[in-house]
């Protein structure tokens, strides 16, 4: 890349690196709900960014705006929805594009695994023709060929017997195995980021792990970026790299697994992890809890979101939301009193 | 403290499941409402002309009118309507006639649905033998033609507006029988109805407690739907001269004795024909509406 | 009426609140016209007590069996075989008026909080209805009653005595599930996944208030849910189900730390740890394949389709219930820890069993 000759003339050439395009870069985007004369804010300004073959886990309960941000990337949103701020996958703005136009890029550029197969799984249609569909969506491909690479997809998701498969519809499958279809036709055409929201909630907890081992496995040999949405810190922890946390339709931590873990500085996270049961703890232990519940998104609240909830809120933290800032490498937060750092500088 | 607005997202199967079916379209709270305030407002036209106006305006008499003034035009002075082959005005007619198609639609609903309702709520609760020999009788009813059925009934009972009230009836009761019991058979498994057994509620309790009041929305919309083939069934037993004799208005005997001069005075079928017409659709659309707003499938 | 036999813990103890012997669910399928199209056992043989005051969870993932099992419990349906006896009371073939007064000191909390509460009722009367049907006091009596119990589970009477479950969140949707299962102050409530549906933080809250309201009311919960770890956190001891069937029985922290059935092993290996540090565990080693269809289960032992170290011997013959220690029960012809007695000797699954 050419360092472009800055305003300071000659002598001061700073060598500006131009890094290549993130493969998905979220800047500010914003959510607004519209139903019966009021507004819902249901994303409030996250940003966010996706590297090739990267795997990062967004966490957050339900009204955190983790579904919705994701859908808002796919474009899936209903029209009630308004959406702002800027969306660009390999450069390409997305927000604003038309539905065609956004239907081009749903398959093969990214893809999106939901959480019940049952649902995303036509009943009267064989599992095969469903595959092929999606093939013959986006790629010229004739029967035969679109058939070979079902059943070749069928394999790579570990199907046993996809030839037969293939031949098969939902209600015979199980519902791990109807999850790997619903993988299988998600990266039908080799989508470069796939969402997988709370693609694993429906399932048991042995499949759970089986489902996950395998889009990981997916992801080496595919490359391609895993966004898991999901309300589970354990299964962000077990298998992402980078963890993203919201809360009331704001990013309020990320950080890479390893050092989230090993020391959180976002209440709210650390809540999370207080609040899951865990195996270690000895049985009739009363879990430690925040009270209250998560606020009316109608109405967006002056100071921190978590504030009216927050164990070590301070006067400042109800009069300001604290932006989301990059305070060491690599880790974000959005607290004016993370914990294990102290005040506010 | 207010919660839904943030329910709406909460929910976690609500906004999505909306997302994902189909291409965008805007809030159409205003169009929603819409399809229920036109025709409804129409219908409460309708009802206070065909009830309510005769009482405080002068309008002239439905029967006996002079000989006169027959096949008086559109628009005539103090016949908006003209008159027909006798005399009579046709407004007046179709006013009163009106009252004729609400009165027999609203009472066949409301038997259907107090009769009908009760069958199938105690059939779908009780369920084994008492819901096979009830839900048997019905389909004997329903098997039959709807008109067929209700023409051999008023037949046999003879010309008149209760009779035709009757012999409508038929017809609705194994209508609302049936959807009751589908009504109640879903509820009836549903946790909050497990639960209140396990409470101890009696089972008289259960039904009039907690089923009746979540079957009434689907119960009302069909009323609401079902009205508008019981007043063209009613039109239809008038027309073959089985419901409403004459002189009495009714909109289905005023297109009966239209029909003969049809080819000369077109205006007396096609008058009555637009009432039932308007009438019918609106019901319908009204009761789409409620259906929609109700969320019942 | 109960004898006293040992227990696990070498005390002897009459306090069985309920017993469970052999209890089969059937159900029937039916193809299109009506035919019989196949039965369905989802509860096979299932056989436990639970003592006052303790809290036994029940364990299994989809096809499992759990919530039939409850069902089966409170006869919603009534079970094919088998006995329910609770409070030295046969459960199993009463009907109307003596199931009711039977099952007067037994109630049930529900998973989806909305759809077990009447979406057309106001809190206070969803809570009152036990008490009506029960013919508890006068209207003021019952009125009192539900503030009280309203308190109890953290809502203000005042406030949400009159709202309807739509105008409230999950976790108050099942603190008022809670509060109806109390009016009546049962003896032993039955949970089916009651925390399944909430969000992490109500959560926690909620299974907080369970904890405190059996240590305050000296409650006894049969507690179902799918999340091991959840279930180690309310319980006194666990029994692990699968496909109808139970595989393991025992104290709580024993079963977590030293697991006897291959199945149990695989579920808490297949759990994904908050710590990253301790990474993917390789879940192919305990457990491999896919869940048998339930109308067709596996002969023998259900699940050596995917026992990593299943024998001849599994296919051939079930593997019954037995004690194999100190009140741990595994049904496995080859535990992962400690082993059978010779053949001859070996412990009968009697159903005078004190699980």
């Amino acid at each position: 890349m050419a360092a472009p000759a800055t305003a300071a003339g000659p002598g001061r050439e700073s060598a500006i690196q131009l890094a290549p395009a993130p493969l998905l870069e979220v800047s500010d985007l914003r959510v607004t709900f519209r139903a019966r004369g009021t507004s819902i804010y249901a994303v409030q300004g996250i940003s966010y960014t996706v590297e090739p073959g990267q795997t990062l886990a967004v966490i957050g309960e339900s009204g955190s705006g983790k579904t919705v941000s994701a859908r808002a990337v796919m474009g899936l949103l209903p029209g009630s929805a308004s959406v702002a701020g800027s969306v660009r996958f390999r450069g390409e703005e997305l927000v604003g594009l038309s539905q065609a136009d956004m239907r081009s890029h749903r398959g093969r550029s990214f893809a999106m695994v939901f959480q019940y197969p049952e649902r995303s799984l036509n009943p009267t249609m064989r599992v095969g023709s469903q595959i092929t569909e999606a093939i013959r969506t986006h790629e010229q491909a004739g029967k035969k060929e679109a058939h070979d690479r079902a059943v070749d997809l069928l394999k790579m998701v570990r199907l046993p017997a996809p030839e037969r498969r293939f031949y098969e519809y939902p209600h015979q499958l199980s519902g791990g195995m109807r999850q790997r279809v619903v993988i299988a036709i998600a990266l039908a055409c080799g989508p470069q980021v796939l969402f997988a929201d709370e693609a694993t909630t429906a399932l048991d907890v042995t499949t759970q792990a089986q489902i996950m081992d395998l889009l990981l496995e997916l992801q080496q040999q595919t490359g391609t970026a895993l966004v898991m949405i999901s309300h589970d810190l354990g299964l962000a922890a077990t298998y992402a790299e980078d963890v993203m946390v919201m809360y009331a339709g704001k990013v309020v931590e990320r950080a890479p697994a390893k050092e989230l873990f090993a020391g959180v500085r976002m209440p709210y996270t650390q809540a999370l992890l207080d609040a899951i049961p865990r195996i270690e703890l000895e049985p009739h232990v009363l879990l430690p809890v925040v009270g209250g519940r998560p606020p009316d998104l109608a109405a967006i609240p002056l100071g921190c979101p978590f504030a009216p909830r927050c164990p070590g809120v301070q006067e400042d933290c109800r009069q300001e939301a604290p932006p989301l800032k990059q305070h060491e490498a690599g880790r974000w937060w959005a607290c004016w009193h993370p914990l294990g750092k102290g005040a506010r500088p | 403290m207010s919660v839904p607005a943030a329910n709406i997202l909460t929910t976690a199967t609500v906004a999505p499941a909306a997302a994902v079916a189909g291409p965008a379209t805007r809030d159409r709270g205003w169009l929603r409402f819409l399809e229920i305030a036109i025709p409804g407002a129409i219908l409460v036209v309708l009802l206070f002309f065909c009830f309510i106006w005769p009482l405080v305006y002068p309008v002239p008499k439905p029967v006996g009118g002079s000989l006169t003034t027959v096949n008086l035009p559109l628009w005539s002075k103090g016949h908006i309507l003209g008159t027909d082959a006798v005399g009579n005005d046709v407004m007046s007619r179709i006013l009163y006639g009106g009252r004729v198609s609400f009165e027999v639609a609203a009472a066949v609903q409301a038997i259907g649905l107090v009769v009908g309702g009760l069958i199938g709520l105690v059939a779908a609760y009780r369920g084994g033998w008492t819901d096979a020999v009830l839900m048997r009788i019905l389909d004997m009813f329903i098997a039959f033609p709807s008109l067929v059925l209700v023409l051999a009934i008023a037949d046999s009972l003879g010309p008149s507006e209760t009779h035709v009230i009757w012999a409508l009836s038929a017809f609705s009761i194994p209508a609302f029988g049936r959807v009751a019991r589908a009504a109640a058979l879903g509820l009836r498994d549903r946790p909050f109805v497990v639960a209140a057994r396990l409470s101890g509620t009696r089972p008289w309790r259960i039904m009039f407690g907690h089923l009746v009041p979540n079957m009434m929305p689907q119960l009302l919309t069909f009323g609401m739907l079902g009205a508008g083939i019981v007043m063209i069934l009613e039109g239809a037993l008038d027309f073959l001269g089985y419901g409403i004799p004459q002189p009495t208005a009714s909109w289905g005997n005023m297109i009966a004795t239209g029909e003969t001069i049809i080819s000369v005075y077109p205006r007396y079928v096609i008058v009555p024909s637009i009432f039932l017409l308007v009438t019918v659709i609106c019901l319908n659309l009204f009761g789409d509406g409620l259906r929609a707003r109700w969320g019942v499938r | 009426m109960t004898e006293t036999v040992l227990t696990g813990s070498g005390e002897t103890g009459s306090d069985v609140l309920l017993e469970v012997r052999h209890l089969v669910q059937e159900f029937v399928l039916r193809d299109f016209g009506g035919a019989k199209g196949g039965v369905l056992q989802a509860v096979s043989d299932v056989s436990f007590d639970l003592h006052v005051g303790e809290t036994l969870g029940i364990v299994g993932e989809t096809g499992s069996g759990k919530s039939t099992l409850a069902r089966s419990v409170i006869q919603a349906p009534p079970p094919q075989q088998g006995e329910v006896i609770f409070q030295g009371q046969e459960l199993v073939g009463l009907r109307h008026k003596a199931l009711k007064a039977a099952r007067r000191n037994l109630q049930m909390v529900f998973q989806d909080p909305f759809s077990s509460l009447d979406p057309r009722w106001s809190v206070s009367r969803i809570v009152e209805e036990p008490l009506i049907a029960y013919g508890v006091g006068n209207m003021a009596e019952r009125r009192d009653r539900v503030k009280s119990v309203l308190d109890l589970v953290g809502l203000d009477p005042g406030r949400y005595g009159i709202r309807r479950p739509r105008e409230l969140s999950g976790g108050q949707c099942q603190r008022v599930a809670l509060a109806r299962a109390l009016a009546l102050e049962p003896k032993l409530i039955l949970c089916d996944e009651p925390v399944s549906s909430l969000d992490v933080l109500v959560q926690a809250q909620v299974l907080n208030l369970f904890e405190k309201l059996r240590a305050e009311l000296g409650l006894s919960y049969l507690f179902i849910a799918h999340d091991l770890a959840l279930v180690k956190q309310v319980s006194d001891r666990v029994a692990v189900m699968y496909l109808g069937k139970l595989c393991e029985l025992g104290p709580v922290r024993e079963i977590y730390s030293e697991p006897l059935h291959p199945y149990t092993l695989a579920l808490l290996t297949s759990i994904p740890d908050p710590d990253p540090q301790v990474g993917r565990r390789d879940t192919a080693t305990v457990i491999k394949g896919e869940l048998p269809s339930p109308l067709d289960p596996p002969s023998g032992c259900r699940f050596r389709t995917r026992c990593p170290m299943a024998q001849a011997r599994c296919a051939a013959e079930v593997p019954e219930l037995r004690p194999l220690s100190d009140g741990r029960y595994v049904a496995c012809h080859f535990p992962l820890a400690g082993s059978w007695p010779a053949e001859g000797a070996l412990p009968q699954a009697s159903p005078a069993m004190t699980v």
